[in-house]
């Protein structure tokens, strides 16, 4: 308890110290975690939008001819082979003429005189919704066009490809957002904390001498690292709460366009981040601590 | 035997001690010495005779090229990186370079021996307050030890080396920028621990110290042993060998 209590008010003293750089080093770790979760955030908002508009997300199988059962089940069976699937439906012509009226509504006296069946039936696919299979989707309908009897396959290609172009583009910006932020918090933690070790060599030298143990010496500095990640977690996504509250007022309101369910960080999230760069930050002082603090 | 009449444990304890720095220096050869628990020794020589490489060696800020160094019952020589402050913490040292830290305060200085130990903050007050009075420093609690003059800044030093009481302290020439009033002063502190049952190591120069002392005093010069007095006895005893010294010198 007492060795904690030590370590702590060393390494605060330490940090009052040496506040300019304490606060370069806060600040880069701050707009590191800033840039990596905001990218973060519109990665994982337009995944979860990329699933909601999987609902509509299907693939229309137009038949020359109704299958009969036997031939249906063949259907299912190539059709999982080739990838799993949420569910199929067989539509008939019928069926597919009932729709239609549906949809018509009070117009569908337009129809009256039209003959049931003129109208094709179809095999209705709807992919399991992830990312995979939006990427896939459009070699999913390049195998279907090959089975007997299909006279064309349907599917919302343009948007599909244009989601999975953002959403792969997202992914990379995560990512290289992200090894910025690993090297950021890594390199300027490990400097600060390298600086700090020499600034303090002749303390060191002294704490030796009196008989300090060696993690006595160690830990502030470790300690040091985990305030500098924590802290400038904490900074980064508060400041990205900010910009998310400002942009969802911007969006708010009757006349303005309406944001699709595009939500903030969950709490499990939020406290991994922080882990994560308090995590970064403990390594680049451990790194700095193995090259630089020789005792 | 009687346990009464036995002599006391050694507390320091070399046997054929080397040290020789890089290229070729011989700083002590073959010195062998036992220092007893609770006792006081006077170490003088001229400069460069190897008095504080021989204080850095029993505080294992040096290791010994050839020889053994038990200090505490510790041998000094297989104590590992990891462990040395076990020996640390016994051993009090009063630096001749002082080892303060400039832009500290005074009380900071003399604190940080006693945070290692964890000692409590309130008694760590207490007993920053009584060591500065006893060395005449209280007006500069709070002062940057940069700031002080050298005869303060030794005091600090002597302060920051007693400050957790150990059981050992060595001094490396302590009243070398003292006056003789400040010098009484450190000497009274010493002899306060001795009486609490530390063994004190008093490398000096400064005669005044060690001439009619009831202490041992131990005289090295090119990093030999030349002399010592009797145990409990004056230094002045060693007058008669002062001719066969005098050979010696070159």
């Amino acid at each position: 308890m007492r060795f904690w209590a030590v370590v702590i008010r060393h390494a605060c003293r330490n940090m009052l110290l040496t506040w300019k750089s304490q606060g370069m080093t806060l600040f880069t770790v701050s707009l590191s975690v800033l840039i990596f979760s905001f990218f973060y955030l519109v990665y994982v908002n337009a995944l979860h939008i990329g699933e909601q508009l999987g609902d509509d997300l299907r693939l229309v199988v137009y038949l020359d001819e109704a299958p009969p059962s036997p031939l249906q089940e063949e259907y299912r069976r190539k059709i999982l082979k080739f990838d799993q699937v949420e569910r199929i439906e067989f539509i008939s012509r019928e069926q597919a003429f009932k729709r239609f009226e549906h949809i018509l509504g009070p117009g569908s006296d337009v129809l009256t005189g039209v003959p049931t069946d003129f109208l094709p039936a179809s095999i209705e696919v709807y992919p399991v919704r992830t990312l995979d299979s939006l990427s896939r989707i459009k070699r999913f309908s390049d195998y279907l066009q090959t089975l007997p009897g299909v006279l064309k396959v349907q599917y919302g290609k343009e948007w599909i490809e244009r989601f999975y172009a953002f959403i792969q583009l997202m992914r990379v910006i995560t990512l290289l957002s992200g090894s910025l932020l690993i090297m950021t918090t890594t390199f300027m933690v490990a400097h600060t904390i390298r600086l700090t070790l020499f600034a303090r060599q002749q303390e060191l030298e002294l704490l030796r001498l009196v008989g300090a143990t060696n993690n006595y010496i160690r830990t502030p500095f470790l300690l040091e690292g985990a305030l500098q990640g924590g802290i400038g977690a904490c900074g980064g996504l508060g400041a990205l709460l900010v910009l998310y509250n400002w942009i969802s007022l911007q969006f708010a309101g009757p006349n303005a366009i309406s944001l699709p369910a595009f939500a903030f960080f969950k709490w499990p999230v939020v406290v991994a981040i922080i882990g994560l760069s308090t995590l970064l930050c403990i390594a680049g002082s451990f790194s700095a601590i193995r090259r630089f603090l020789h005792l | 035997m009687n346990p009464e009449n036995s002599p006391p444990p050694a507390m320091i304890d070399l046997i054929k001690v080397s040290k020789v720095y890089p290229p070729n220096v011989q700083a002590i050869s073959d010195v062998s010495l036992t220092i007893a628990k609770g006792e006081v020794v006077f170490l003088i020589g001229m400069s460069g005779a190897g008095k504080t490489t021989l204080l850095r060696l029993i505080s294992r800020m040096e290791k010994p090229t050839k020889g053994m160094v038990d200090v505490a019952g510790m041998d000094v020589i297989k104590l590992s990186e990891r462990d040395i402050h076990l020996l640390r913490r016994k051993v009090g040292m009063a630096h001749q370079d002082f080892k303060l830290l400039p832009e500290r305060t005074v009380a900071d200085n003399i604190a940080i021996a006693l945070e290692v130990v964890y000692c409590p903050q309130s008694l760590i007050e207490k007993r920053i307050q009584e060591l500065l009075e006893q060395l005449d420093l209280t007006k500069k609690y709070n002062t940057r030890a940069g700031e002080l003059s050298r005869g303060e800044q030794q005091r600090v030093s002597i302060a920051r080396a007693v400050a957790n009481n150990p059981e050992i302290i060595l001094a490396d020439e302590p009243t070398g920028n003292l006056d003789a009033e400040t010098t009484a002063r450190v000497m009274a502190l010493f002899e306060q621990l001795h009486r609490r049952g530390a063994t004190l190591l008093i490398a000096t120069h400064d005669r005044a110290l060690f001439h009619d002392t009831p202490h041992r005093v131990i005289e090295l010069r090119f990093g030999r042993i030349l002399s010592q007095s009797k145990t409990e006895g004056s230094y002045d005893d060693l007058g008669e060998l002062a001719p066969a010294l005098e050979e010696i010198e070159p």
